[in-house]
């Protein structure tokens, strides 16, 4: 068998040799070209995100109670798509929400006239240049949670929500490694008094969908679970995504691909860090923390 | 500042042999040169760091075997931006022996691919194997031995020899 692999091995690379790639300089013409791009779209997104300010805040001022929600409003810092640095905040466990009684009119734990009607950069926390890969944020449109069966936890009584892309290395990684893991990260900001309403119905939604196919996978299942852990904010939801490592072709090969996702409220706010993973990494739990921390502590910053 | 002579002469000196391994962990000729090309890139984007690096082709086949995972495949917003450039392939399809390996190979994992490879395409001793891979030498002796039992039972017409696991300790 060792000298038939051999053997299969060296028609392989007979077979490949005479496919050409292109020359180097078209290789690093294109590279130049994407970074450009890359660069262009981030100033567009600002732009595009400092014009819709205006209309966005208009439109959300002037809903009336029960309407759907205008488009994302927000007032980005100029050039940033990167919070400032946020410092090493410890989480605040003091502030659990008390239980509602049937009777008491529905309360978050901040004054409705604090509701901010726009997201700016700052409420989203900054990786730590360990952890920093060097892609930036994304602010893209996208979901902000993954498929729960269907359902649609927390999209009632939004007053605005802000959502990027990002991604993130482990400490000590080398720095020209590619990135360990991503966050798509979500700001949402909810009507007085129902942003605990958007919690509770994430984990009525994760309790209903222990189970459910993979989109993109005939066959292939993921599971949903709440998971119990450190609280971070006013409250806090935890639950995981799990599929199985899968090969080219949908086979199992061992083990799991487990996400974590954790939804944090901070008054009228919530925020949702939904951890991606990178190339088919799952979840480092030591980062995952440390950087909820870092969510829960930049929204309480900018809320004051 | 970084230097596009040496880049030139890495690109030249190292595609080849970037090439063969790309198509031993990727699914086909084609993805593998979109592999290749992609790791090329990433290494352009780096290049003022890289040139200190003690084996940029090390880095470089991490790279591709990274991006040979199904996960990038499904990143679909990365895949697009990392379309393939230059002109279509001018050569044929591939022989018999080469669709046969790489049809079994797409259903190993793609650490025992890039353990074979590095192993059978480049004559790599375990232990170098296991630096390149950052794991230990016993886990290159596994992904070995499991890769080898499972091409064993995927090439039947093949596997007419028994299986010397020595000769990858």
């Amino acid at each position: 068998m060792s000298r038939e692999l051999t053997r299969l091995y060296r028609a392989l690379a007979a077979d490949t040799d005479p496919r050409a790639l292109p020359d180097p300089d078209q290789v690093r013409r294109r590279a130049d070209r994407r970074a450009r791009n890359r660069a262009t779209l981030g100033a567009l997104t600002a732009a595009v995100l400092v014009a819709g300010t205006a209309v966005g805040a208009r439109l959300v001022l002037a809903a009336g109670p029960d309407v759907p929600p205008g488009p994302p409003a927000a007032t980005p810092t100029a050039g940033a798509s990167t919070p400032p640095a946020s410092g090493t905040p410890s989480p605040s466990r003091s502030a659990a929400t008390p239980s509602r009684t049937p009777a008491a009119p529905r309360t978050s734990a901040r004054p409705p006239a604090t509701t901010p009607t726009s997201i700016p950069d700052r409420a989203f926390f900054a990786l730590p240049a360990a952890n920093d890969a060097g892609t930036g944020s994304q602010f893209v449109p996208g979901p902000v949670l993954p498929a729960l069966c269907g359902a649609t936890p927390g999209e009632a009584q939004v007053v605005t929500r802000r959502a990027r892309t990002l991604a993130v290395k482990l400490a000590g990684a080398a720095a020209d490694a590619v990135p360990d893991g991503s966050y798509r990260q979500s700001v949402t900001v909810y009507r007085a008094g129902r942003a605990d309403d958007a919690l509770r119905e994430l984990s009525q939604a994760v309790r209903g969908c222990p189970e459910q196919p993979l989109a993109d996978a005939p066959g292939v299942t993921v599971t949903q679970r709440l998971l119990d852990g450190a609280r971070y904010g006013d409250e806090s939801v935890l639950f995981e995504t799990r599929t199985p490592y899968r090969d080219v072709n949908g086979a199992p090969t061992g083990g799991d691909e487990v996400h974590l996702i954790r939804a944090v409220r901070i008054g009228d706010v919530v925020t949702v860090l939904w951890e991606q993973g990178w190339e088919g990494t799952s979840t480092d739990r030591s980062q995952f923390e440390a950087d909820s921390r870092r969510a829960t502590e930049a929204v309480r910053r900018w809320l004051g | 500042m970084r230097d596009t002579n040496s880049f030139d002469d890495f690109y030249r000196s190292t595609s080849g042999r970037a090439l063969r391994y790309g198509y031993a962990v990727a699914e086909d000729p084609g993805e593998a040169q979109d592999l290749v090309q992609e790791a090329y890139a990433r290494a352009w984007r780096q290049w003022g760091t890289l040139t200190a690096h003690p084996a940029p082709e090390a880095w470089l086949r991490l790279v591709i075997s990274r991006l040979a995972t199904d996960r990038w495949r499904r990143l679909r917003g990365w895949r697009l931006a990392a379309s393939r450039t230059g002109p279509p392939d001018d050569v044929g399809p591939p022989g018999e022996d080469s669709v046969l390996l790489v049809g079994a190979l797409r259903q190993l994992p793609v650490r025992y691919r890039q353990a074979l490879a590095l192993h059978y395409l480049f004559d790599m001793p375990v232990a170098e194997i296991a630096r390149e891979a950052g794991v230990p030498t016993g886990t290159v002796k596994s992904w070995l031995s499991r890769g080898r039992t499972r091409l064993a039972e995927l090439l039947p017409g093949l596997a007419t020899e028994e299986l010397e696991v020595d000769d990858v300790a």
